[in-house]
């Protein structure tokens, strides 16, 4: 994903006079092509995340439109205050582009994981969170939404889904009816998709009929697709790579909210740290994040 | 200056009929913004967002009783409507506002984010290749906030000679913190001066060599201020820092400044 972002911005460079890529001293090497062409509209800011959101805001001010790209808990969850004046609060529009989302840098540890910057995020006015897990799906959502007066956070996860999607299926704000079913509807985001996908496999064979909504745009949510899907299999498994507390859960929980007889349930980290290391799927694996995990959590949902 | 003396009543009145605002901060820089509107900024208060106009940022948001009493001076808006001062519906709060007042270019209130965002405005001027200058006044206080260190080392290394900031080092911290910051921001190799920040001929002689320096350096300049100047009750009383006069103080003020 991260070659794609600096191919996107290798295109957009060439489109857009006004685009500005500030880095926080990552991706420099990848986005070479765009600080050849482009030398005065590439800024590696440095390792200073909270004055990089000021100054894109001041950019943003001036007219330009900035593409912020650091890691994703460093320009998210430690710039909150700096994105919610700065940009919410001012009233203009620009573009964080995340690296390192949820647990991808699994070895890492801790401080390197990112759990609330959906939930952050989303509780901020102005703001729009867009999840894509496919080039594909970056590029079209960005170009949708490059321009449009908010903070539109892309959240980039290392690992992409295998879903083969139409470009006509890609708009922002419109989730994907990935499979129709009618005992569960089970709401996914990011790479998980994949799993849930498998997931459902097993479950046909246990005879568990899966309805899969696949969300790219968190905020806004496409609240139709899932109060239609949610009034006819009256049960919901959100599933996602971020707190169960404040994510996604937290969206559709809001969309569904006034509807009687719907019970919801959710799978995404807990209320602990993820302290081991390893690899993303052995986290996923750890944490019930995996075709099995799945299947088994949609199983004794259905038969309670 | 009698003109200036009018807009300290200005800013008292705001203060004192609304109950609210800092009013020593405010007092401490009045004289800086005056000159600065008055002799050194470009601007249309007829057209705020005029393409060609300089950028004034008060990054220490608090002091803006001093910021609307000038803007209103030079016709941004009637002074008329400073009465309304942090009243529920009012244009004017304890903190700017840049989407309710005309001539205000960024919203600030928490501190350190005043100046970042001036870095921004004079890197797209660079971008835009646009003359346009960006002043920034930033506080002694708020210079504890690490972005005002990170702005440091950015501007410098962009070579941002459009930039020029003010320190208002009214040392109203000085109980925990004094430095020596001419000193400081030489060190992280920005152009810096210092001046007295209530001696109007040599803020406009200050300002005036540094606009037009050839340096390819930012900009800082330290203005040693009195917090509450012109009021001596509240001349380096933090007492006073968040707090209204009564009626039988506010006429005793009203007195000093007649």
């Amino acid at each position: 994903m991260r070659k794609e972002f600096a191919r996107l911005m290798l295109e957009m460079g060439g489109k857009e006079e006004r685009l500005i890529v500030l880095v926080g001293d990552i991706s420099v090497f990848g986005l070479r092509e765009f600080r050849r062409n482009y030398p005065e509209r590439f800024y590696n800011i440095g390792v200073c995340e909270q004055s990089t959101i000021s100054i894109a805001s001041g950019m943003a001010l001036a007219g330009l439109i900035p593409v912020v790209h650091s890691i994703a808990p460093f320009i998210t969850e430690r710039c909150f205050e700096q994105i919610k004046d700065d940009f919410c609060y001012q009233g203009v529009g620009g573009n964080i582009v995340s690296v390192g989302s949820a647990f991808d840098y699994a070895g890492l540890g801790c401080t390197h994981h990112t759990y609330s910057d959906i939930a952050i995020l989303r509780s901020l006015p102005n703001t729009e969170i867009v999840y894509p897990a496919s080039p594909k799906e970056f590029e079209l959502l960005f170009k949708q939404r490059y321009d449009n007066g908010k903070l539109t956070y892309f959240r980039l996860p290392e690992k992409k889904h295998t879903l083969a999607l139409e470009e006509s299926q890609i708009n922002f704000g419109k989730g994907i009816l990935i499979k129709e079913g009618e005992d569960i509807s089970v709401i996914t985001t990011g790479p998980q998709v994949d799993n849930v996908v498998n997931a459902s496999e097993i479950l046909m064979a246990r005879g568990i009929n899966v309805e899969i909504i696949y969300i790219h745009t968190i905020k806004p949510l496409d609240g139709e697709l899932i109060i239609n899907s949610a009034l006819k299999t009256k049960r919901i498994l959100i599933v996602e790579e971020a707190s169960v507390r404040g994510g996604l859960g937290d969206e559709v929980s809001m969309a569904v909210g006034h509807l009687q007889g719907i019970s919801t349930y959710r799978m995404g980290i807990g209320d602990n740290f993820i302290t081991d290391y390893g690899t993303y799927d052995e986290i996923c694996k750890k944490i019930g994040l995996d075709r099995d995990g799945i299947a088994n959590k949609v199983e004794e949902i259905v038969k309670k | 200056m009698d003109e200036i003396k009018s807009l300290r009543k200005d800013a008292v009145d705001m203060v004192y009929y609304s109950s609210e605002g800092h009013l020593p901060s405010a007092l401490g820089i009045i004289d800086l913004i005056y000159i600065l509107y008055k002799k050194i900024l470009k601007f249309d208060p007829k057209n705020p967002s005029l393409d060609g106009r300089d950028y004034f940022i008060l990054s220490k948001g608090h002091g803006c009783p001093a910021l609307y009493a000038v803007l209103a001076d030079v016709g941004f808006f009637s002074k008329e409507k400073l009465k309304t001062f942090c009243k529920f519906d009012s244009m004017f709060g304890g903190h700017p506002d840049r989407n309710k007042i005309p001539g205000v270019e960024a919203s600030t209130g928490s501190l350190g984010h005043g100046l970042p965002i001036g870095l921004g405005i004079a890197i797209a001027m660079k971008i835009l290749k646009k003359p346009n200058k960006v002043f920034v006044l930033i506080g002694d206080g708020e210079s504890n906030e690490g972005t005002i260190w990170e702005s440091a080392q950015v501007a410098k290394n962009l070579s941002l000679d459009n930039l020029i900031v003010i320190v208002d080092k009214n040392k109203s911290q000085a109980y925990s913190l004094d430095y020596d910051y001419k000193k400081i921001w030489t060190g992280f190799g920005w152009h810096a001066e210092e001046m007295d920040g209530h001696d109007y001929k040599e803020i406009e002689e200050k300002l005036k060599m540094l606009l037009n320096s050839s340096s390819q350096k930012p900009k800082i300049i330290v203005a040693n201020t009195v917090k509450g100047k012109g009021v001596s009750i509240m001349e380096n009383n933090p007492e006073w820092h968040h707090k209204s006069p009564d009626e039988e103080t506010y006429k005793k003020i009203v007195e000093e400044l007649r």
